[in-house]
């Protein structure tokens, strides 16, 4: 790969692409105004369960849920 | 013994049912059977009454659930063809390889998490395993990620060693970017991969789905492929601004080109399981009404009968008192 010399600090903290530009969107839903904001942070809501697997085994599910990430 | 007797007869008294498999009724119509003083056998109108009504009551229950499917495919699709727009710039610059051969694959399967839609499950399954296939060899390696219930049990039977991750309850809140850019960014943090290849039922209309393969390459790929010339040569004559070298901007390419297939893949899927779960509805009510036709044609059938019979025993004593006068 090219020189990581100019490494954004989110990359050099962990993060990818996809986390940064979710905590960005967050940021700007905060910043609407009263009945919007409610909306918008009610139309996000991530909820899922995921599951890893190993050796044809699924292990204990780790449900991701309520707020959206931040 | 008896049960076979039984059918026997019951064929030839109702020479037109034909049993026409339909999942919900399964009961044949059990030995309730009333042998009329002359032995011979008939089916009692009480239990053709009730397998009536049964197959009324699941005729209404699948037409509401075509309704609902229908309601909530309206709410969808509109959504769906927007989201089309958010990767198309993507392959405009990138281009699409479906056909690379690379070492660590992932494919990821679409799936639904409730039942009752047809056969769109049993297609992206089919085509997962074809792509396993087209895939695996010596050096190369094929995991699984799989999204929703139903293929992670049908994919569970033969190639769960090949699974690596599992997600289920996508559905339960309506579906939206930040859910599926969170569960994508999951994907990209537990497995590794070259190449990753999104599997889902592409809605054409509600009647068409077509199981689809979105390719999404990997930030080390796109750089090896842009040596080797073709769209992704190109790339270099693009000016980069803000001090972000090519890879750097690859790598956020790449991520976000993987959120946003993921996201239009997952609306297109759930369209195209409403859509399925209308035409399977529709058709399993069709299959009752006619059902429902064929034993009203018994009862009536059956009923006559019995009056007759009753009318002839009536008559035939009437008329043995006369003579014996």
């Amino acid at each position: 790969m090219a020189s990581s010399a100019a490494v954004p600090f989110w990359r050099a903290a962990g993060m990818t692409y996809i986390t940064y530009s979710n905590i960005c969107a967050n940021l700007v839903r905060k910043c609407l105004k009263e009945p919007f904001k409610a909306e918008s942070i009610n139309r996000e809501k991530v909820h899922f369960s995921l599951s890893k697997w190993a050796d044809g085994k699924p292990q204990k599910p780790v449900l991701r849920s309520d707020a959206p990430e931040v | 013994m008896a049960m076979a007797v039984f059918r026997r007869e019951g064929r030839r008294l109702l020479p037109s049912i034909a049993a026409r498999p339909i999942a919900p009724i399964s009961s044949p119509l059990s030995a309730d059977r009333d042998e009329g003083t002359l032995g011979v056998r008939s089916i009692s109108t009480q239990v053709v009454r009730n397998r009536m009504k049964s197959v009324k009551n699941i005729q209404k229950i699948t037409k509401a659930m075509k309704m609902v499917a229908a309601s909530k495919l309206r709410a969808v699709q509109g959504r769906a063809e927007n989201s089309r727009g958010l990767w198309q710039p993507f392959t405009a610059l990138l281009g699409d390889n479906p056909s690379i051969d690379v070492k660590k694959s992932v494919v990821v399967t679409l799936s639904s998490d409730k039942g009752l839609c047809g056969g769109i499950n049993s297609t992206v399954v089919k085509v997962s395993r074809a792509l396993y296939k087209l895939n695996a060899g010596p050096e190369k390696d094929v995991k699984f990620v799989i999204v929703g219930e139903k293929a992670k049990a049908i994919m569970f039977r033969d190639s769960k060693n090949d699974i690596s991750l599992t997600v289920t309850e996508l559905n339960k809140n309506p579906l939206n970017y930040a859910q599926v850019s969170v569960l994508a960014d999951d994907i990209l943090k537990n497995v590794e991969f070259d190449a990753l290849r999104i599997v889902y039922n592409k809605f054409h209309s509600v009647v068409a789905f077509l199981p689809t393969v979105a390719t999404v390459l990997s930030p080390e790929i796109i750089e090896k492929e842009s040596e080797v010339g073709g769209k992704l040569g190109e790339l270099d004559s693009y000016e980069i601004e803000g001090g972000e070298t090519k890879g750097e901007i690859l790598q956020n390419l790449a991520e976000f080109q993987f959120s946003c297939v993921m996201f239009n893949a997952v609306l297109e899927n759930a369209c195209s399981e409403m859509g399925a779960r209308m035409s399977a509805m529709d058709s399993s009510s069709r299959n009752a009404g006619e059902m429902l036709d064929r034993l009203t044609l018994t009862y009536n059938r059956t009923r006559q009968a019995s009056i007759t019979t009753e009318l002839i025993e009536i008559i035939s004593g009437a008329s043995a008192l006369e003579a014996a006068k």
